[in-house]
């Protein structure tokens, strides 16, 4: 560090995390307060997971004591709010693989604990992919029948555990939603490196559908956030099942250079896809393109961008709406972010109630 | 002398921004929309108009998707809107025309809402001493005669800020009646702030007694703020009440009077319908549980944040020490005013401990 840096500053990793994910932490379910107390806690970046592992515990117990007590509903709120602040802590700690693990192992037993209580309960999944097995978490709207369904693909820091505002969305529109963490990411993140051609784990998710009685594969939509708003789109160049889809703030095509992002996200990224130097995690990243192959998206998509994104430009979406042949909504939103989760009133809902409308869904 | 080193802010923007973030957020206000309509205001005077021009954007993606068909998303778009409308207007005494413009737009957003919120919400009319005030009823699903839980607002909330409350209680199969007493939202206009609240109150379980799809026999009430006073102010005098929550209300509002901020002073002086701040601090001595504490027999559940400035701890405390029947005391530690800023602690904790006074079954 500098020595000029004065006295009591915070490292720059820890600035970088607080000014890009103070909206993303509290809509996808960090209590505010705990969000600023715990940032302010945390002098370096080595910190993070600690302090937030630590808040997560409050919650965790909280759910621990509802749940002795019978009301289930309250433990899956606090419980589920545990697995969102265990995760949150681990998310991007690739430094330290061992408090990560230790992290992501507690928001996965939490968010299990919490399915069963949740309104409409969720159900983990167990999904065959070549020769190993990806986990997701299935959820079905109150109603019964058989639903359409949304696959929710992460993207490179998220994880199934952090879905649960998305997911309820979908729900309330007569959508189930299974959110997956494929490779790369969250439970897959150890074994599997992070897969460009994402087609791959989507069909597997597909597959395994089409093996339920209680959804619909015949109307599956795939959605994606971040890096999986560049996987979703990928998967539907290539998988015909696939009726429409949603990207948020994805890539359409990766350049070999990280020049420009934050030191945090990158490492993640080399972490991730199990590469050594920057240089082999560059050689990935240009796979993923869809240069080329968004020609092929036939089925519905839907494509929100932020005008202020620093991590993915919005022109990376207008040139994905430019290429694909069908039906397309392009939303670059003035003033958002990266995946707008500071105007998420912008296009969560109507994100929502369009994948429901193409799914064939009575408006409600 | 040297010239100021920046356009120093406002005061009284300070201390809103500084006591509220936790409470706005926690209602449902968009952090993003907090920070930058915070940011945007140098002096109090542009509070009103700046969060209604944010409001105003939420209200038109509510009626875009109104007119849609998208009622689902229509209502949590117009509920947004009035909460932001609701935080314009809920402090802005000093200039009634133009709250009262805003707080119009409160009361027309959130009744567009009602009917597409799940489970919907109704407004009721409540008769009360010749007159009216003005409810939201919403009824959990599934029971022909829900218990229900009367919801008291406080000095400068109302009813339309409650969703998050309300939705806690409908999901634990309770039902909500919010409504604006004297000096309260709709009613503060023509009725003055009073402290024996078990008047309004009576009206209320009056109207509750006269529906057939509310049980007459399990009503409980529930109060913020200075709410938590009137909540356990009617629980002392009307023993329909089956039990009762208090969250961060005064024992006696006088003597924590002067140790307010001068919003919260000037709100109640003119929700008071005081000419001068002697005589509201005259007014603020009926607000006293002196005397009627104990007759509080009801169980009774109290919420108080051990950093709260505007109602300290200790009035929870005296409340508990006086109070005849079951209590529960929760002190929550690192708590500010109505534990905004740790909701998790007692929310649903409190909602659930409601559930089993009043026989509904555990969820």
């Amino acid at each position: 560090m500098n020595l000029d840096t004065p006295v009591g500053s915070k490292d720059p990793r820890v600035e970088a995390a607080i000014s890009h994910w103070a909206p993303r932490f509290v809509i996808n379910g960090v209590p505010l307060t705990d969000f600023q107390e715990v940032t302010a806690s945390i002098e370096c970046w080595e910190d993070w997971c600690r302090a937030w592992s630590k808040r997560a515990a409050i919650h965790e117990e909280l759910g621990n004591a509802a749940h002795a007590e019978g009301f289930n509903l309250s433990a899956g709120e606090h419980w589920t709010r545990a697995a969102v602040c265990y995760h949150f802590g681990k998310f991007l700690f690739v430094n330290d693989m061992a408090q990560l693990r230790q992290a992501h192992a507690k928001a996965v037993e939490c968010r299990n604990k919490a399915l069963p209580c949740l309104r409409p309960p969720g159900e983990r999944v167990a999904i065959p992919y070549e020769g190993t097995t990806l986990y997701g978490n299935l959820r079905k709207p109150v109603g019964g029948g058989k639903p359409p369904v949304v696959v929710m693909c992460m993207g490179l820091d998220s994880a199934k555990e952090e879905m649960d505002d998305y997911e309820n969305r979908f729900l309330k529109r007569g959508v189930a939603t299974l959110a997956f963490d494929g490779p790369g990411e969250g439970e897959a993140e150890y074994d599997l490196p992070i897969c460009p051609e994402y087609e791959k784990p989507v069909g597997a998710v597909i597959d395994y559908l089409q093996t339920r009685s209680d959804v619909d594969a015949k109307r599956v939509g795939v959605w994606g956030v971040s890096l999986g708003g560049y996987y979703a789109p990928r998967a539907a160049c290539f998988e015909k099942r696939i009726q429409a889809c949603v990207a948020l703030s994805g890539a359409f095509e990766r350049k070999p250079s990280f020049e420009g992002r934050p030191i945090i996200n990158v490492e993640a990224f080399r972490a991730r896809t199990r590469s050594r130097t920057l240089e082999e995690a560059g050689k990935i990243g240009v796979r993923m393109t869809l240069r080329g192959h968004a020609k092929n998206i036939t089925c519905p998509i839907y494509i929100v961008a932020g005008t202020k994104d620093r991590l993915t430009s919005p022109d990376e979406a207008r040139k994905l709406a430019a290429e694909v042949s069908g039906p397309c909504v392009l939303d670059v939103i003035e003033g958002g972010n990266h995946v707008v989760n500071n105007l998420w009133y912008r296009y969560r809902d109507q994100t929502a109630d369009w994948m429901a409308a193409q799914l064939g869904v009575a408006k409600r | 002398m040297s010239a100021p080193l920046t356009n120093p802010r406002d005061k009284r923007v300070e201390i809103a921004i500084h006591n509220w973030a936790p409470r706005f957020v926690s209602a449902g206000v968009p952090l993003a929309d907090f920070d930058e309509v915070t940011a945007a205001i140098t002096h109090w005077d542009e509070w009103c108009s700046v969060w209604s021009q944010r409001a105003a954007v939420h209200e038109q993606l509510g009626r875009r998707a109104l007119a849609d068909g998208y009622n689902a998303s229509a209502a949590g778009h117009l509920t947004g809107a009035a909460l932001c409308y609701h935080f314009g207007k809920f402090m802005f005494v000093h200039k009634l025309d133009e709250m009262r413009r805003a707080h119009d737009k409160v009361i027309e957003c959130r009744a567009l809402a009602l009917p597409h919120l799940d489970p919907p919400g109704t407004r009721v009319a409540i008769p009360y001493e010749s007159r009216e005030l003005y409810g939201i009823l919403r009824r959990p699903h599934g029971p022909q005669r829900a218990a229900v839980v009367i919801m008291c607002v406080g000095l400068d909330s109302t009813k339309e800020e409650l969703d998050v409350y309300e939705n806690i209680f409908l999901e634990r199969g309770m039902a909500t009646l919010a409504f604006d007493g004297p000096g309260q939202g709709e009613a503060e206009y023509d009725m003055p702030i009073r402290g024996d609240f078990e008047a309004p109150v009576q009206a209320v379980i009056d109207y509750i007694k006269s529906r057939d799809d509310l049980d007459p026999d399990r009503i409980g009430i529930m109060g913020v703020s200075l709410g938590g006073y009137y909540s356990a102010r009617a629980a002392a005098f009307d023993k329909r009440i089956a039990a009762c929550l208090s969250f961060s209300g005064p024992y006696s509002w006088v003597e924590i009077f002067d140790g307010r901020n001068e919003l919260s002073r000037e709100a109640f002086r003119v929700r008071s319908h005081s000419k001068t701040m002697e005589e509201a601090r005259e007014k603020a001595q009926t607000l006293t549980l002196e005397g009627a504490a104990m007759n509080i027999s009801c169980p009774i559940y109290v919420v108080a944040g051990e950093l709260d400035r505007l109602t300290p701890p200790s009035n929870a405390e005296r409340i508990v020490a006086e109070v005849s029947g079951p209590k529960v005391l929760q002190i929550v530690k690192g708590g500010n005013h109505v534990v905004n800023n740790r909701r998790y602690m007692y929310q649903t904790q409190a909602a659930d401990w409601m559930g089993q006074q009043l026989g509904v079954p555990r969820t």
